[in-house]
């Protein structure tokens, strides 16, 4: 125990503190500058200098620890002197130019010099000058009016990891540069912005456009981009989104944000959005009115349900749409529709790898949360760059290894290649080998836990039919490091489980998080994937986890949903398609996915789309796939509507709305319209009272309420009854016998300025990331004789594709990657699959690739 | 005085190791290898060494600090920056005489129980860079560094770190950060370099000259060193003297000689018959003494007590021609560009400095001027992250103090009677 | 790229301390020594070899006096005229080499054979004035002297 006496106050600490963070406790106020609570202590601006009995000199408060018996003075005369001092050095060479400055209004500078400054300048020499830069897309940079609190930089490079600025120069001479000194080759996080406490760097989205006290008001909610469901505040003036900013000590992200949560919020304003229905007519989609489309969709449903029964319709959820859109649409599909052939894009990847998982683990496997990372000893990170599918998560990751622990990584992670201990590339298709020999040699070093007797049994078989020992570079290592690790969590990216053999992989790891008693984190590209699944938008299981072959389970929901469940497992997504190719399935209804463009083989896709009698999509845009459609119904978006979200860590969280739009309507009414005019009612006011019913029927989420979700800590099994299943057999390993020759491999970018295809109509991210590229390795490049920005033709067994070639220094092997985010551009087109038999996930066959240069 | 630092500094070939030990040279070393690491940490202790790079700190009570913990590793720097202008001791004995210092290194080392020490020079002496590697090769291959010195099996390496022109580098935690490959910025002290610094490890700076007095004091006992100089401060010290004199040079004097007597007796007096005017006896970076007050014994204690410091022992002798407003614009100019940035007073405040006594040399003074110079200077001292600033102002309350007038006139009459 | 000789040099540099962070400055004396000054081309080798952000590297660089951002010429004159050199007539010698060689201070002459920085104490002091050029030490200057010096260098 510390005291000290702050301003005759006594204060007693029960941790180490400095005497700022002592005094900001016992509500004292000590001006700062290049003090940031997210930031270590740095000592530069000399504002927060005190008094401090027995001490010779002034001591700056921010970096004096507390001792026991200190008498500090925060305010006197000689304190406030050199307040006014230092804040006249600031001045003398800042530009003063607040009238036309952004930053007025909560500029920390003005204000102190509000508080303590001098009102009169005795500097008469001419300042020092630096022209503005505007050649950065995102960031204007103003080092005119920089204090070098070096809060910019520190933020960049000791929170952020990315390191991308820096002071250039020393002395009077220092100034905020990103290398180039121009544009900012970085990951457009804008952390930055949120630190700089002077107008010296300001996002070029909103800069003269408002002032900070004319914002009409400040919604606090969640991001809509990715599966780890960041805090933020929207700024609203005119019932527009002015600005998005994160909130320091705010929400799992703790005030962090990354590109897209806060540059991607514009393409809600977007002029593309889609404001009313449209139906097909004489084969042409055209405007028309909200009764009469949704006239058309009940009829047309009642017709196909009526002549072909329920199991010819099908339904395609959205990891983007809220839980309670997603249950009501679940709910519509068994109820109205008559049919369990419900499932979301979360198959492809989360959603497949979280069931296998539980089946094997337990339920609540996944739900781990974030911030535990930092504390972690060992990473494991495989699949996939975590600091670009999940960013704030990718940061837990960097912090954890500024801890000093240990990262292995297997495959290419361009975000960890300054923080990782370890990296093994195996080639590709050899990822499921690695982990089985890795798996084996664990075992064969720890024996089995005999606790779960179907991954007890599983291992053993598994090392008994193990071929040789396995010899790759840096595999002993990662066995050693994996060995030694008191506390190992494992990042689970989806692309090396996206193969034909995927769930050879899936049991190693499962195996391997069992042995290692390891936890384990399921990359999330979408806000929603657990969402989808927990509401029950899936074909095998009814809202909160219960399976459809459960009868018990099964009649609880038909009583409270006053009606007949279908009996049979519906299909999975691609089994959906499938199925509209063989004519199975003859009406779909797609809410908020876009199969055309999000799935491998898009002729395939679009095809066996079309080939449907009828195809109703609910989106906010005309995407690829509601091109196609033969009712679009417009829905509303983020911000837009209120609505709750579940994160990877199965944390549910609130998405408030902000404003108001006619846009659409939200897409749990519009399906609640059709179900009534389809003979199943649905009343329901708000989508709190969906909640309410969620809440009530499912027995994982009793007695949630908006209430307690919006504290932010609303965490699997909330309140409710997990499900403890087990299975008492590892799930048989289908032998592929894929063996792949080609030269180079084509992959899925996953890049960090996009999402989907959402992100393709925020005009920021299309500034930062315009058109994509081939990443090709340094190596490949050299093989192939090409430079930085050559024009090439890249071929795979379906098609092929012009494009620009960037040299991507993280990539370690022979993939060569694209994005699928670019409007007719996207990879999948190129791309054909088999459906993993045991997961239902797409094996992304057909990646050789061949490259010609132009 | 026999001379210790400077021994053998005459002979053309000194900075070879067969001369080197032709007189004796790592003889202290094998001596000191026979010794327990804590009777050579009394012995240090006993002989009252403080450190030359300019603080005084005495060099036993660093150490022991440093030895606290016998766990960690820790690693020794040898400060070899030697910024302050008007410095140039540390130069002879890099250029002439590195195998002191080496052997200097190597029983420190052995004292601290440190294996790795590395010298961070200053970019501007590459030939005694190139002196230095030279020398620890030499030392290498007749085994006084390596893996096992003498066959003792005791372990201490040694490596140049070439810093690249950034006097704060001088400062042990911005040294620190040197040799880490970042900018030099000071560090927040504590922790101090003791407990945690370099890679983060306990890590003891002294500067060169601290150092090169080891092997005498393992030779000779810290008993007899104690007895050159006076009563706080012993050994010998090396006094550069630059400037009006006739004979300038570096000198190894007896610490506390008086600073009359250096000027006079060992650099010649004042060149061209001249009168002395003013004295900067520490480096730039202390405050100038006018003429009549030279009669201070050059020492850690007595220097604060004259009104000035010791500093590095660098003494810049002006004469009457000299005008007191342009040395001090000069020193000005200086601190501005030396400025590490950190902090505002320090970045902010020099370059101010600087400007009003540009305009004021330049005839464009304005009346107020001196008041503002001592108003802003008053601003800077004491409210700095490290002591570079301090010295920015010092120098300048330092000239006010007592050569006011002489701004003045210079406000007044738009320039001065003085050649330079 | 740097090749592999210099790759070797840095590598070596390298193992010489604990963090490989330790070997940017004399990596950045490399570089310089390979390409006459640090291009933003050269940083980024150094960066790249060292696996560290450019944008540090940079920063690093441009803190350090010694290290030259812009092209110099083939021989570097780096004249002293801090207080003791100044005292001795050292910034007279600067108005000489600027109208003897056509150098001013951060500049180059137009033959590309000499550029000018002004340096602060290069611990010459007792034979101010003082200079070095490349990597030589010069003092007890003169114009005369500086004449018969810079002869050498062509
Ligand atoms: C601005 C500044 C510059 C300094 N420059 C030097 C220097 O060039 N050489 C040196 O030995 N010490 C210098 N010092 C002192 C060092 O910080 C440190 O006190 C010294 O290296 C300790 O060694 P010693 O105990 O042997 O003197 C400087 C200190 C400051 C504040
Ligand atoms: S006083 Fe401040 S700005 Fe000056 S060198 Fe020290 S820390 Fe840097
Ligand atoms: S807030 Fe303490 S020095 Fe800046």
């Amino acid at each position: 125990m510390i005291t000290l006496t702050i301003n005759d106050k006594e204060i007693t600490l029960d941790k180490p503190l400095t005497v700022l963070e002592a005094a900001r406790q016992a509500g004292i106020k000590i001006p700062t500058l290049c003090y940031h609570e997210a930031l270590k202590p740095y000592g530069g601006c000399r504002l927060c200098v005190v008094e401090v009995e027995r001490m010779p000199r002034l001591q700056t408060a921010c970096t004096l620890m507390a001792a026991d018996g200190m008498v500090v003075k925060t305010e006197s005369d000689t304190v406030s002197k050199v307040r006014r001092g230092i804040l006249e050095f600031l001045l003398i060479n800042h530009p003063l130019d607040c009238p036309y400055c952004d930053k007025a209004g909560e500029c920390e500078l003005q204000d102190l010099v509000n508080k303590y400054g001098p009102t009169v300048g005795r500097y008469i020499e001419e300042k020092r000058r630096v022209p503005e830069s505007h050649k950065d897309e995102i960031f204007t940079r103003n080092m005119s009016r920089c204090v070098v609190c070096t809060r910019c930089v520190r933020m960049c490079g000791d929170v952020q990891g990315a390191s991308a600025i820096s002071i250039m120069g020393r002395g009077n001479r220092s100034r905020m540069e990103p290398f180039s000194a121009e544009s900012f080759n970085c990951e457009y996080c804008g952390n930055c912005l949120t630190v700089c406490p002077v107008g010296a760097i300001l996002s070029r989205l909103y800069i003269h456009s408002f002032r900070p006290w004319q914002v009409d008001k400040e919604v606090e909610t969640i991001c809509s981009y990715c599966g780890v469901g960041c805090s933020l505040v929207a700024q609203v003036r005119d019932d527009a989104i002015k600005r998005v900013i994160p909130r320091m000590g705010f929400g799992l992200n703790k005030g962090l944000l990354c590109s897209r949560g806060r540059f991607g919020y514009e393409y809600i304003n977007s002029g593309e959005r889609l404001k009313t229905p449209l139906v097909r007519k004489d084969g042409k989609l055209v405007e028309s009115t909200w009764s009469e489309a949704l006239g058309i969709v009940a009829d047309k449903l009642m017709k196909v349900k009526n002549s072909h029964g329920g199991s010819a319709l099908a339904g395609i959820a959205s990891p983007r749409c809220s839980n309670e859109d997603n249950y009501v649409f679940q709910k519509f599909m068994r109820m109205a529709c008559g049919t369990n052939n419900i499932d979301s894009i979360s198959r492809t990847g989360f959603a497949a790898a979280q069931k296998y998982f539980e089946d094997l683990l337990g339920q609540g496997t996944t739900a781990n949360i974030i911030e535990g990372l930092k504390n972690s000893e060992t990473i494991f990170i495989l699949g996939g760059d975590p600091t670009a599918i999940n960013p704030i998560l990718g940061l837990a990751i960097r912090e954890a290894a500024r801890r000093g622990a240990k990262i292995a990584v297997l495959g290419n992670a361009k975000g960890l290649e300054r923080f990782k201990t370890l990296q093994l590339v195996p080639s590709v298709f050899k990822e499921a080998d690695v982990l089985e020999a890795l798996l084996n040699e664990i075992y064969n070093v720890k024996g089995l836990r005999g606790e779960n007797p179907a991954l007890d049994k599983g291992i053993r078989a598994l090392y008994e039919k193990a071929a040789a020992a396995f010899d790759m570079q840096g595999f002993d290592n990662l066995k050693k490091i994996l060995l030694d690790s008191a506390s190992t969590a494992v990042v689970l990216g989806m692309d090396l489980l996206q193969r034909t053999d995927g769930h050879r992989s899936l049991f190693a790891i499962a195996g391997l998080i069992y042995l290692l008693e390891a936890r384990l984190y399921l990359l999330s590209e979408k806000p929603n994937e657990q969402g989808v699944v927990d509401t029950g938008c899936v074909p095998d299981m009814l809202p909160g986890g219960r399976p459809l072959g459960i009868h018990d389970f099964k009649r609880k929901f038909e009583a409270a949903w006053n009606g007949v469940i279908p009996e049979n497992e519906g299909l999975t997504l691609l089994e959906i398609i499938e199925g509209a190719k063989n004519k199975k399935i003859k009406a779909l209804y797609i809410m908020g996915e876009n199969p055309v463009f999000n799935l491998p083989n898009e002729s395939f896709v679009s095809e066996a789309l079309k080939s449907l009698d009828f195809l109703v999509v609910q989106d906010i845009f005309l995407t690829e796939t509601a091109e196609i459609a033969d009712v679009v119904l417009p829905a509303l978006g983020w911000t837009e509507k209120t609505g709750t979200y579940t994160n990877l860590e199965r944390r549910i969280q609130l998405q408030k709305k902000a404003v108001e739009t006619s846009n659409g309507m939200e897409d749990w009414k519009i399906i609640a319209e059709i179900s009534n005019k389809m003979g199943y009612r649905m009343n329901f006011a708000d989508s709190k009272e969906v909640m309410d019913e969620i809440a009530k029927v499912s027995p994982l989420y009793r007695d949630l309420t908006y209430q307690e979700i919006s504290k932010g800590n609303c965490l699997w099994p909330y309140n409710g009854e997990p499900l403890r299943g087990e299975i008492s057999e590892a799930p048989a390993v289908f032998k592929t016998a894929n063996e792949y020759k080609g030269d180079f491999y084509l992959a899925v970018e996953k890049p960090l300025f996009h999402s989907g295809t959402l992100s393709r109509r925020s005009p920021a991210l299309m500034k930062i990331y315009s058109e994509p590229a081939l990443k090709v390795s340094v190596k490949t490049a050299e093989k192939l004789g090409l430079n930085e920005g050559d024009r090439v033709q890249f071929f795979t067994q379906i098609g092929s594709k012009e494009a620009i070639v960037s040299i991507d220094e993280s990539i370690k092997d022979n993939r060569v990657y694209y994005s699928n985010n670019f409007k007719g551009n996207g990879i999948f087109s190129l791309l054909t699959f088999n459906i993993d038999k045991l997961t239902k996930m797409p094996g992304l066959e057909g990646c050789e690739v061949k490259i010609k240069k132009l | 005085m026999e001379k210790i630092l400077l021994k053998n500094i005459d002979n053309p070939n000194s900075a070879d190791i067969n001369e080197y030990i032709k007189v004796g040279g790592y003889g202290s070393l094998s001596k000191a290898l026979n010794m327990q690491p804590k009777e050579i940490l009394e012995e240090v202790k006993k002989s009252g060494l403080r450190g030359r790079g300019g603080a005084g700190f005495p060099t036993g009570m660093k150490w022991s600090f440093a030895i606290a913990d016998p766990n960690f590793p820790k690693y020794l720097l040898c400060n070899a920056d030697e910024g302050e202008p008007g410095t140039f001791k540390d130069r002879p004995i890099l250029e002439k005489n590195p195998h002191l210092l080496i052997e200097g290194m190597a029983i420190s080392g052995y004292v601290l129980g440190s294996e790795f020490g590395y010298v961070y020079l200053r970019g501007e002496y590459p030939y005694a860079k190139d002196v230095l590697n030279k020398a620890i090769k030499q030392a290498h291959e007749k085994n006084y560094l390596g893996d096992n010195i003498l066959g003792k099996g005791i372990r201490f390496h040694l490596a140049v770190y070439q810093g690249a022109g950034a006097y704060i580098c001088g400062e042990e935690t911005a040294l620190i950060e040197s040799i880490e490959g970042r900018k030099g910025q000071p560090r927040n002290k504590p922790p101090f370099p003791v407990n945690a610094g370099a890679w983060g490890l306990p890590t003891i700076v002294n500067n060169v000259e601290t150092l090169s007095n080891l092997p005498y004091i393992v030779e000779a006992g810290g008993e007899a060193y104690s007895k050159t100089g006076n009563k706080d401060c012993s050994g010998p010290k090396l006094f550069c003297v630059s400037g009006c004199v006739n004979k300038p040079g570096v000198f190894e004097l007896p610490m506390g000689t008086s600073l009359r007597d250096i000027i006079y007796k060992h650099a010649g007096g004042i060149k061209d018959g001249k009168k002395l005017k003013a004295v900067i006896p520490g480096g730039i970076s202390t405050p100038v003494l006018p003429a009549d007050s030279i009669d201070c014994a050059m020492d850690f204690v007595s220097m604060p007590k004259a009104g000035s410091m010791l500093g590095s022992g660098a003494v810049i002798v002006m004469d009457e021609s000299v005008c007191m407003v342009r040395v001090t614009h000069r020193a000005l100019k200086f601190f501005e560009h030396e400025s590490c940035g950190k902090c505002v007073p320090c970045r902010e405040g020099t370059e101010w400095l600087r400007k009003i006594l540009e305009r004021i040399e330049n005839g464009k003074g304005r009346e107020g001027d001196v008041e503002l110079l001592s108003d802003v200077a008053g601003n800077i001292s004491g409210k700095t992250f490290c002591p570079l600033g301090d010295g920015a102002a010092g120098v300048v309350m330092g000239m006010l103090k007592h050569f006011r007038n002489e701004f003045e006139e210079h406000v007044k009459n738009g320039n001065c009677k003085f050649q330079i | 790229m740097f090749n592999e000789t210099v790759l070797k040099e840095i590598n070596e540099i390298r193992a010489k301390y604990p963090d490989r962070r330790s070997a940017l400055l004399p990596s950045l004396y490399i570089a310089q020594r390979e390409f006459g000054w640090l291009s933003h081309e050269a940083m980024q080798f150094v960066a790249r070899t060292l696996n560290l952000p450019e944008a540090e590297v940079r920063g690093t660089a441009s803190f350090y006096a010694m290290f030259k951002h812009k092209p110099v010429g083939r021989n570097l004159i780096q004249l002293c005229t801090n207080v003791s050199c100044m005292i001795l007539g050292s910034e007279g010698l600067l108005d000489f080499l600027n109208k003897r060689y056509g150098v001013e201070p951060d500049g180059t002459s137009g033959d590309g054979r000499f550029s000018l920085v002004i340096m602060e104490c290069i611990g010459a002091c007792g034979t101010a004035p003082a200079m070095l050029v490349n990597t030589d030490f010069h003092d007890n200057l003169t114009e005369q002297r500086i004449e018969e010096i810079l002869e050498k260098y062509k």
